[in-house]
């Protein structure tokens, strides 16, 4: 008998070189928040510089003008030195929002999350998970730094279409700067989204068969999905314009024999997946929370799970009800009409099974249980915008109007931030042993939903009286409507900055002991609830049976 | 008021079919003086803000169609909400119940337990369908007429529009008449006439934009190296305001567009003037607020203006534009004018011309 074979001594580090290093996906799901929290605060500065701009019909210039045209020197003029400034703030709040706050938020929670929900001890790649985190912040330097490069930002808005996009090739580099990033980011997704699904397919506890997987799980899976197939799509139509500023190709130079419409095509196939990318998630985590507080097992499991695998693959087939207005042919534009209803059906599904789910149930209004069903109610109004707009006739009035930007801001405020609100307060528990104060987070609940609400709801009814989206001056007709809306936004910026303060003083709150801190585990569906909070580095001494063995 | 009654009728009188036209009217007159032409057809250079913002009232499709195809848009639009709104509504107020009715009030109550009901489900699921196919239909129909050439379109106005950054040129095709800035680079409008159908083609000279008259219905991108095109019957007289729809760089926010409808007499009065237009820009060089208005020049460039012919169209036409660039003029900062100095001056060298003009026209 040989003696067994040493095991080298593994290298552990503590403090800052542990956080560098780790490959657990709870640390790397707790980097991914805050993360996400700091680029927030980023994302939301950027939105608030945009509506002190739109408070009034052009207000900020108008004053900047005057004091030019009185010779007087301004200390700090970010608005005088051009519109294009206007048009930088625009497509970073979109990109900082998008590739830096409402994904990775949500990956955040499925990295905590998912591995515990199934009873796995990590993700099937740790090291590549980590390396998807650490991804995320040369792309984010990249994007936000170009700022300060020549010619500033990108100023194309996140759709960066070309023949704007590709202006400024070789002299200004800050639009090739914010393909970088996207390039970084889409890689930072791909590798998430195949390390869930083989972590999703792989490593689940004996015993949960696929239809026993918690609905988050679900969600995650779908998500995944997506991003694996769409997001490289993402990447071949930005490279295509990287490659026309850079390269000397012309796949979208009109003057040349390259089609600027065909940019559009193969970036909304990916950005139409992308925003239920956006969205499936918080249906998977909305599910468990309005449950946990129902105290009520979730209404047509079967039902759920279908709806989000038909809202995935409608997905792929709609992107052209975004270019209602490029002259598509009438056959096209029709069935891009239906396709994109359809959708409302499985979504429909889910909101009335949330409902029903709470039908007959105990219902706590924890904070939360208040994100829950906030989620339900503004999400309904924000899809209700969505069937307004899939209409052809109307969207052809409507399209890039205020009335888009306030559809899907109240979708993905109302809907997905809400959800990462509810999120956060459901699993902050788990996630640091510390129970976060009601009475604050409930303060940060009503702000953020009373904003939204003032907010997108305005957005609306200016998009509808006829108020171009994109714009840093309007006609004065609809400066009451913008003030309103400029109001809404302090009280979300409100509840944001309440939030963050909120969880950074929790690490001063003293640690919890329960596993299951809100008392729900005898209707929920998955593990996270029966370890200690936080898990620790292996999750699960021995994996515990599963908590409500039958989902039916 | 109009803020309100937008926001009553998108919030609660969503099955009104018929929309009340807002746009403001402008009287048609049998013998215009000039400065009713000027207000007539371009009725934006007098009504501009200190930064060149139009301040006319921009009206919305929803609450003010002024096309047969806005009336169209509208309709469908009340009539899809109609359809909307029970599933907007319901889902809201049962959730309002289901939060009074079902909350914990720590009375011991046991939560209850199913997890499933598979009428209810399928009675959910099937409902949706059919109330998407109640809208699908109509929209379907109307999307086929904005798609189809317009009836009468032999007769249609046919205009090709030309977007640039951050403008629009207008040409009307039947006689080759432009329109774009006028003197001052301000952007005319278009004019349209009452009940004939207009026919838009449209390209661009550089990036993307997209041309959009919230009140006539339509809007559609207009992209270097194609084509695009949109057809309306405006049927109501007025100024009515549009903006650029599509992100197209630093300007894109003052790439307004105005367009306005007048009846056919008017309408055909503003062709006769824009033939001339060419023609008159010698006379305005010598009249304009710095140029030196000499006497003799200006009586032998009037005399060779004369020469093509001295209908009073012609004449008007003169008169017309030498109005319409004081008026223009006037709205942007000169150098050394007040805006009041400039209408001052051009009291004065219209006065001039019309003395000119009296004299040539009486030489023969
Ligand atoms: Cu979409
Ligand atoms: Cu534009």
């Amino acid at each position: 008998m040989s003696a067994p074979a040493v095991m080298p001594p593994i290298k552990r580090y503590t403090g800052v070189m542990d956080w560098l290093t780790t490959v657990d996906h709870k640390k790397i799901g707790l980097m991914y928040f805050w993360f996400v929290l700091i680029m927030g605060l980023v994302g939301g500065a950027l939105a608030g510089m945009i509506r002190i701009q739109l408070a009034t019909p052009g207000a900020v210039w108008d004053a900047v003008q005057a004091a030019q045209l009185a010779g007087e020197q301004l200390p700090f003029n970010l608005y005088s030195e051009d519109r294009h400034f206007f048009n930088q703030i625009v497509t970073m709040h979109a990109s900082v929002m998008i590739f830096f706050v409402i994904i990775p938020g949500l990956i955040a929670f499925a990295n905590y999350i998912v591995p515990l929900m199934i009873g796995a001890r990590d993700m099937a790649f740790p090291k590549m998970n980590a390396f998807g985190f650490w991804l995320l912040i040369p792309s984010a330097i990249l994007m936000m730094t170009s700022f300060w490069v020549q010619g500033g930002a990108a100023a194309t808005g996140w759709t960066a279409y070309p023949p704007l996009s590709l202006k400024g090739a070789g002299i200004n580099p800050g639009q090739d700067m914010w393909i970088m990033g996207v390039h970084l980011a889409g890689l930072s997704s791909i590798l998430a989204a195949i390390n869930f699904i083989v972590t999703i397919t792989n490593m689940r506890a004996p015993g949960m068969g696929w239809m026993k997987m918690p609905l988050f799980v679900w969600a995650t899976f779908f998500t995944s999905i997506i991003q694996l197939l769409a997001t490289p799509v993402l990447a071949a139509a930005v490279t295509m314009v990287l490659m026309d500023r850079n390269f000397g190709t012309t796949f979208c130079d009109a003057m040349k024999g390259g089609d600027p419409v065909l940019y559009q095509h193969i970036f909304w196939t990916y950005s139409h997946p992308a925003v239920y990318i956006m969205v499936l998630p918080a249906f998977g985590a909305i599910s468990h929370i309005i449950a946990a507080f129902s105290h009520k097992k979730t209404f047509g499991y079967l039902g759920m799970v279908v709806a989000i695998g038909s809202i995935t693959a409608l997905g792929f087939v709609v992107w052209a009800h975004h270019m209602f207005t490029v002259g598509m042919p009438t056959g096209l534009q029709a069935y891009f009409m239906y396709a994109t209803l359809l959708i409302g059906v499985p979504t429909g599904i889910k909101v009335f099974s949330w409902i029903a789910t709470m039908w007959g149930g105990t219902l706590r209004f924890t904070a939360p249980m208040l994100c829950g069903i906030g989620f339900v109610s503004l999400f309904t109004i924000g899809g209700f915008g969505g069937l307004i707009l899939a209409m052809v006739p109307t969207d052809q009035s409507l399209h890039d109007t205020y009335f888009v930007v306030g559809h899907f801001h109240m979708v993905l405020v109302g809907g997905s931030v809400l959800a990462l609100f509810g999120m956060t307060y459901y699993w902050w528990p788990k996630m640091t042993g510390r129970m976060l104060s009601e009475t604050t987070s409930k303060w940060v609940f009503w702000l953020m939903f009373w904003g939204t609400m003032i907010t997108f709801m305005t957005m609306h009814l200016t998009g509808a009286a006829g108020m171009a989206r994109r714009v840093p001056v309007y006609y004065a007709d609809f400066k009451i409507l913008n003030h309103i809306t400029t109001f809404g936004y302090a009280l979300t910026a409100l509840s944001s900055l309440i939030l963050f303060v909120q969880l950074l003083l929790s690490y001063r709150r003293p640690k919890i002991t329960e596993d299951d801190p809100w008392k729900i585990n005898d209707v929920q569906q998955s593990f996270e609830w029966a370890t200690s909070s936080p898990p620790p580095v292996y999750n699960f001494a021995t994996v515990p049976p599963i908590p409500v063995a039958d989902q039916h | 008021m109009r803020r309100f009654a937008l926001v009553f009728s998108w919030m609660f009188v969503a099955m009104s079919f018929g929309s009340v036209a807002t746009g403001a009217e402008v009287a048609p007159s049998a013998t215009p003086s000039v400065d009713t032409l000027v207000k007539t057809l371009n009725p934006d250079i007098f009504a501009l803000d200190a930064n060149q913002r139009p301040v006319h009232a921009i009206t919305n499709v929803f609450t003010s169609p002024a096309s047969d195809i806005a009336r169209d848009v509208a309709s469908n639009n009340w009539y899809n909400l109609a359809i909307y709104l029970p599933f907007l509504i319901l889902p809201q107020l049962v959730l309002l119940f289901a939060i009074y009715r079902f909350r914990d009030r720590k009375d011991g109550r046991k939560p209850a337990t199913f997890t499933g009901n598979h009428t209810l489900e399928i009675v959910w699921t099937a409902i949706p369908c059919l109330a998407l196919l109640a809208v699908v239909v109509p929209a379907w129909k109307l999307l086929w007429k904005m798609e189809l050439p317009p009836a009468g379109i032999e007769r249609a106005v046919v205009v090709e529009v030309r977007g640039k950054e951050f403008a629009w040129d207008y040409k009307y095709q039947a006689d080759n008449l432009s329109i774009g800035q006028d003197v001052a680079g301000i952007q005319e409008p278009l004019v349209l006439e009452k009940d004939r159908p207009a026919i838009l083609n449209m390209t661009s000279n550089d990036v993307n934009h997209a041309w959009w008259v919230p009140s006539f219905g339509v809007k559609k991108d207009v992209i270097i190296g194609r084509y695009t095109n949109v057809w309306f019957t405006p049927d109501t007289l007025g100024v009515f305001k549009g903006q650029c729809a599509e992100l197209c760089g630093q300007g894109h926010g003052i790439m307004w567009i105005s367009s306005v409808v007048v009846d056919s007499e008017m309408f055909k009065t503003y062709r006769e003037l824009l033939r001339h237009r060419n023609d008159t820009v010698k006379i305005w060089n010598l009249l304009a607020p710095a140029a030196v208005a000499d006497d003799k020049e200006l009586e032998s460039q009037v005399a060779k203006y004369l020469e093509k012919g001295r209908g009073a169209g012609r004449v008007l036409a003169l008169k017309y534009w030498i109005a319409t660039n004081y008026a223009s003029i006037a709205r942007r900062h000169q150098p050394d004018l007040t805006s009041a100095q400039v209408l001052e001056r051009g009291v004065a060298r219209r006065a001039q011309l019309d003395a000119v003009l009296a004299r040539s026209l009486s030489a023969n």
